[in-house]
């Protein structure tokens, strides 16, 4: 998956999982950037009575790097708060929940906002209500309704949510970690099956959203908009990261544990896949809770990725030239560590200096694509608005980063590599089959409902 | 770090391991702390990860306090006991 459960250490800490982040210019308001971040993966719409939500005890984060330095100029704060309305019922809601502010919602969480430049907190605002979850037609029979009443409008013309959202990831988790193998080329992987279609692994789980979306100029490094794409203010790096306070105390008393101490940073993400995909089992936990300036320690696995050792063995003669090619990725360390230099796509650059760094970099010069017409292959499909410029929620990242690691922007800094012809070709097979997305900020689509819920099967052979 | 603040530390250890019916011999030391006006007023973690260091972590609301003082680990160290 992109990042939902993706290390050891934090697949046991669902709360505080970053599973997806998305930088873009808006389409609605071409003024604006929106910054998305998920938490809380694979959540099945049917969890009552305790249904998801995020932690109070959990500080969530959208940092900008905007001076080249890969270090955070700029990061938003979220901080959330529960209520237990009446402590006396085990029911999430004692009756329809119509509105946000309804009585009938037992667990309502809030939060606050606040930014952070160059060291000085603003509390931009408090108390802004999230939604509930989609429970079902009794509980939340106009959802749509809630989603609207929490868009909440900011100072600087910035607008904000925070709650459950569909989750827009979409890949076939159960075959790409069945010994990488991708269904419509079962029959060419060392272990052959059947060729069939992709499975979308995700398509029916939701997530928890934090979406924001400020004015261009509230993110360069000099407050300006600029229009020149190869001008290095253009691009702005962007990451998200959670994290939990150094300690916890359980309260017998209460029974739940206490926070003390400074928050430490327990999750991270900025491109897809990288500690997913990228980073050996053993160093994820440490990857999770490091800096994106201190990537550099990182970068032998991005220039020799373990996949492009693996696929010429998975799939046997089909990457000879991927087999024979030992160079180290540079057209991978461009795409994932520094951004991609002015030269190598006319007209576009999104390099942020020699600061090897995991972080989306989007440069906020690229107008958007008009709505309908988005490229799903992003900038390798000829479409500058896309991955990894930032990353929109129709860019199909998995098939970009598969073919990438195949070998298919190796020309790119490489001329005289010639991709197999697999490497065109290789993709999971699944396409967006999930809640159908917006128009409008925070444009997720609408979580899927409890009780609409329909279980999946179960089948050991 | 003062004699003061070390017991006052010590004292905090003490009550904070009550349920697990430690006690501190008192041998006078603690009773001598005076609080001082800037003490800490909220719960406190000490953390030593090294016993045969003289570092010891606090963590006190959302800041984390490092401290060098081998006598006061020492003295924890004899407090909490061994196996």
């Amino acid at each position: 998956m992109s990042s939902h459960r993706e290390a050891p250490e934090i697949s046991k800490d669902p709360v505080a999982d970053s599973t997806d982040v998305y930088a873009f210019v808006s389409p609605e308001d071409p003024g604006k950037v929106v910054l998305i971040a998920n938490f809380i993966p694979l959540q099945k719409p049917d969890s009552g009575p305790n249904f998801f939500e995020f932690g109070d005890d959990v500080l969530y984060e959208i940092h900008v790097s905007n001076r080249g330095t890969s270090e955070a100029d700029i990061s938003y704060q979220f901080r959330f708060t529960t209520e237990v309305r009446n402590p006396n019922t085990f029911l999430y809601n004692t009756g329809p929940i119509d509105d946000i502010a309804s009585e009938a919602w037992n667990r309502p969480q809030f939060y606050s906002v606040t930014r952070v430049k160059d060291g000085k907190k603003q509390v931009i605002k408090r108390n802004l209500p999230c939604p509930p979850v989609n429970v079902g037609p009794r509980s939340t029979p106009d959802y749509p309704k809630l989603a609207a009443q929490a868009v909440h409008k900011l100072p600087r013309g910035r607008k904000v949510f925070a709650g459950q959202r569909a989750d827009a990831f979409w890949v076939d988790l159960g075959s790409i970690f069945d010994l990488g193998a991708l269904r419509p080329f079962n029959q060419a992987h060392l272990i052959p099956l059947a060729t069939m279609d992709g499975i979308n692994s995700v398509q029916s789980y939701n997530v928890h959203t934090i979406a924001l979306q400020v004015s261009i100029d509230e993110l360069t490094r000099d407050g300006s908009v600029p229009s020149n794409p190869e001008a290095p203010k253009s691009t702005i790096g962007v990451w998200a990261t959670a994290s939990r306070r150094a300690s916890r105390m359980y309260d017998e008393k209460t029974g739940t544990y206490v926070g003390h101490g400074p928050w430490k940073q327990v999750s991270r993400l900025g491109n897809p896949l990288v500690n997913e995909v990228l980073i050996p089992m053993a160093k994820k936990d440490k990857w999770n809770a490091s800096e994106p300036s201190g990537d550099a320690k990182y970068a032998k696995y991005v220039d020799k990725p373990e996949l492009q050792g693996l696929l010429p063995v998975l799939y046997p003669d089909v990457f000879p030239k991927l087999a024979a090619y030992t160079k180290p990725r540079a057209d991978l360390d461009a795409i994932l560590l520094t951004g991609i230099p002015k030269g190598v796509v006319p007209g576009f650059a999104n390099y942020t200096g020699a600061v090897k760094a995991d972080m989306l970099r989007l440069n906020v010069a690229i107008p958007p694509a008009t709505p309908g017409t988005e490229k799903p292959l992003g900038l390798v499909g000829g479409d500058a608005a896309g991955f990894p410029n930032g990353r929109r929620l129709v860019d199909d990242v998995v098939t970009i980063e598969v073919r990438a690691v195949a070998g298919l922007t190796i020309p790119l800094v490489d001329p005289n590599y010639t991709p197999d012809d697999a490497a065109a070709a290789v993709q999971d097979g699944t396409s967006y089959t999930n809640s159908p997305l917006l128009d409008t900020f925070p444009f997720l689509g609408h979580p899927g409902g409890g009780y609409q819920t329909t279980p999946g099967t179960t089948s050991v052979s | 770090m003062s004699e003061t603040s070390r017991r006052t530390l010590i004292a905090m250890t003490g009550a904070g391991a009550a349920a697990g019916a430690v006690t501190l011999a008192g041998g006078g030391s603690a009773s001598a702390a005076t609080p001082r006006p800037g003490r800490a007023r909220e719960a406190v973690v000490a953390y030593i990860e090294d016993h045969a260091s003289d570092r010891l972590r606090l963590l006190v609301g959302e800041r984390e306090v490092v401290i060098r003082d081998r006598d006061l680990v020492t003295r924890i160290l004899n407090a909490a006991g061994g196996q």
